[in-house]
């Protein structure tokens, strides 16, 4: 047992009478050069050889060959001998489901072996230790302190910007208009309008007067098509029309006795008892399509806007503030079936607002 | 103080008014007796005799009372006039002698069909024990035959979309199960959850799990729009794509997790779950024992 105690630190050792040491002295020494005192430190197990010190290895040893039987596990496993393509229901064994949790649990068994033999090596078998370390709280002391600052001021009158005017105002003209550079970028980019000269495409869709109104298979979609209570997902009948993100559009038949407040001059977009509004959620864009037929709500899943179809699809909850945009409807007849098509596009944008559209 | 026990007890009537247990010279507890014991043994007796009349005439009553809808449909030869009797027992109370309804109590019946009266009687939601927005699934009161009856008089009287036969597939080829899937995200999945695990609507309703769902329970269920469910009309969803749908429901019914479990299947939130109070605890845990002092 041997150790330093901060209150009596060794001295400075040269390098022969660190040779003479032994190597756990030299260590001892070394720490202390740091102001760590290692106060304590003992075998765990100063008798080479006792069952003690057997069952502890025995078991640090077991857990290692855990860990190497879980790895040969992993690799069997990865290299066939669970499947791993997907089957349908019925139509082969469904145990690749177990591919994946059995590759994780013996990755995650072999890597927490290693760790946790390795913690129970320092802990059962490594040597007792009790280390102090000085703390080195406070301020440096002021001679440290008057020394780095009369390095700097030194340093300053080196190099002579005080009475070398020509160099300061120069320096001084290069160091501001490079840091007006990053305002630029900043400042630019919130005066100049980010969509000007592009079409103004934010505030129109694929719907525009005559358009025929389709399902998501391209089929023209009728009044008899839709029973009373019914909502369904209709496009532009235009080519890529389905396809466009800004189109989907939803056509409600109210229910008998059912009857819309519209919005002023937009009582003409209804047809009998359809209407039609976008889908596209006016706070963030979601589809806003879970439709309660009894009660009228439109609700958004993604954070529970509600709108009111009784009142034309006004937000009655939820962060959404703009009503649904509404389709104006009307109805043409093909070969002595009625279709539905749009009498123009809707009347504002569609979606949440952008920045010309607040 | 002596060895009579009589003396070693108080009397009923004594001020005590109570038997106090007391204890005899040899530090034994002596046990209370006499007119105090016989009280309590009479209300004992009493309260076992009222216990085995109740169960007497509680269970007499289950056993020999008539089961709901437990009409005799053997005599009466066809199913509408069965389907009758069951109406006239169980549904005449809150939806009238015509079908009409009762006010504030159950809707006209009158247009409904077949199917509608299908989905409601074989989930269990009718009989409802009152009117409100959703009605829970629960286990169903009627037989499928006698659902069946009772579906074919309501269709007799006023019409409507009608169930499918018993017996008909009602479930497309697995070939079809992608268009299925196609169909199921634009129709339905905003409402029951991209895995059909349900999902919540406005104001405390919700939109069904479809887990427990038979194919003609979903079929008919679209095509007859219950509560707040929109109607699917043959026109709008051919009876093809019903059939594709049912095909992919039934999909998500019988598919295992691949991956590992699937708590609950509602994505990052139980995930997270697991992830903070398991995981972080695991790790805490291990933290503190590799940090201890040993």
């Amino acid at each position: 047992m041997s150790g330093t105690s901060p209150d009596h630190p060794k001295q400075n050792l040269s390098a022969e009478e660190v040779a003479k040491l032994s190597t756990e002295e030299a260590m001892i020494a070394g720490a202390e050069t740091d102001d760590v005192f290692i106060v304590h430190r003992r075998e765990r197990f100063p008798i080479a050889g006792t069952k003690a010190e057997k069952r502890a290895e025995r078991i640090v040893a077991g857990v290692f060959l855990l860990g190497f039987l879980a790895a040969v596990g992993f690799i069997v496993v990865f290299c066939g001998a669970v499947p791993y393509q997907w089957k349908l229901p019925g139509q082969g064994s469904q145990d690749f489901r177990y591919f994946t949790p059995l590759l994780g649990a013996l990755l995650g068994l072999a890597l927490g072996a290693i760790g946790i033999g390795t913690v129970l090596w320092a802990k059962w078998l490594l040597p007792e230790e009790e280390v102090v370390q000085d703390r080195h709280d406070g301020p440096v002391d002021s001679a440290q302190q008057m020394l780095t600052a009369a390095t700097l001021v030194q340093g300053f009158h080196d190099t002579g910007i005080a009475r070398r005017s020509m160099l300061k105002t120069t320096l001084g003209l290069a160091g501001g208009a490079l840091a007006v550079v990053p305002l630029v970028a900043l400042v630019g980019a919130m005066i100049k309008k980010p969509n000007r000269g592009q079409g103004q495409s934010l505030f129109h869709t694929l719907w525009a007067s005559g358009v025929a109104v389709v399902d998501s298979e391209g089929k023209r979609i009728g009044p008899d098509d839709i029973l009373p209570g019914g909502l369904m997902t209709v496009f532009p009948g235009v080519p890529g029309g389905v396809a466009a993100g800004d189109s989907p559009t939803l056509l409600i038949r109210l229910r008998p006795g059912q009857s819309i407040k519209a919005r002023k001059g937009q009582a003409s977009f209804q047809w009998e008892d359809f209407v039609a509004y976008s889908k596209i959620c006016t706070h963030a864009g979601c589809p806003a399509s879970l439709y309660e037929q009894q009660t009228g709500r439109l609700l958004c899943p993604c954070h529970q806007s509600q709108f009111q179809v009784l009142e034309d699809a006004k937000p009655v909850f939820g962060p959404a503030t703009r009503s649904l945009p509404k389709l104006p409807l009307g109805v043409e007849v093909v070969d002595g079936t009625q279709y539905f098509v749009a009498k123009g596009d809707f009347p504002e944008a569609v979606g949440p607002a952008f920045w010309e559209r607040p | 103080m002596t060895d009579d026990r009589s003396s070693d007890y108080v009397d009923a009537d004594s001020e005590f008014g109570f038997s106090p247990v007391v204890s005899d010279n040899a530090g034994r507890p002596a046990k209370p007796a006499g007119r105090p014991r016989r009280g309590l043994r009479r209300r004992l007796t009493g309260v076992a005799l009222l216990a085995a009349t109740l169960g007497v005439v509680g269970g007499g009553y289950a056993l020999i009372a008539p089961t709901s809808g437990a009409a005799d449909t053997s005599s009466s030869g066809s199913d509408i006039a069965a389907g009758r009797q069951i109406y006239q027992t169980s549904c005449i109370t809150c939806h009238g002698a015509n079908l009409q309804g009762v006010e504030g109590r159950g809707p006209t019946l009158v247009g409904v069909g077949s199917a509608s009266v299908y989905f409601q009687v074989s989930t269990g939601r009718m009989p409802a024990p009152a009117q409100g927005a959703t009605e829970e699934r629960k286990p169903s009161k009627f037989t499928e035959q006698q659902t069946r009856q009772l579906a074919a008089y309501v269709q007799s009287v006023g019409g409507g979309p009608q169930v499918p036969a018993s017996g008909e597939n009602l479930r497309a080829d697995s070939s079809k199960l992608a268009d299925g899937g196609q169909l199921f995200r634009l129709n339905c999945a905003s409402c029951h959850g991209a895995t059909g695990h349900g999902a919540p609507l406005s104001a405390g309703k919700v939109a069904p799990s479809l887990m427990k769902a038979t194919d003609t329970q979903i079929y008919t269920a679209m095509l007859s729009g219950p509560e707040n469910m929109p109607v699917f009309s043959d026109n709008q969803l051919t009876p093809d794509q019903k059939k594709e749908i049912v095909a992919y429901v039934k999909y998500l019914q019988d598919s295992k997790d691949p991956g590992g479990a699937g708590l609950a299947r509602i994505g990052p939130v139980s995930e997270g779950l697991v992830i903070w109070s398991v995981g972080l605890g695991v790790l805490m845990v291990a933290i503190l024992w590799i940090g201890a002092k040993s």
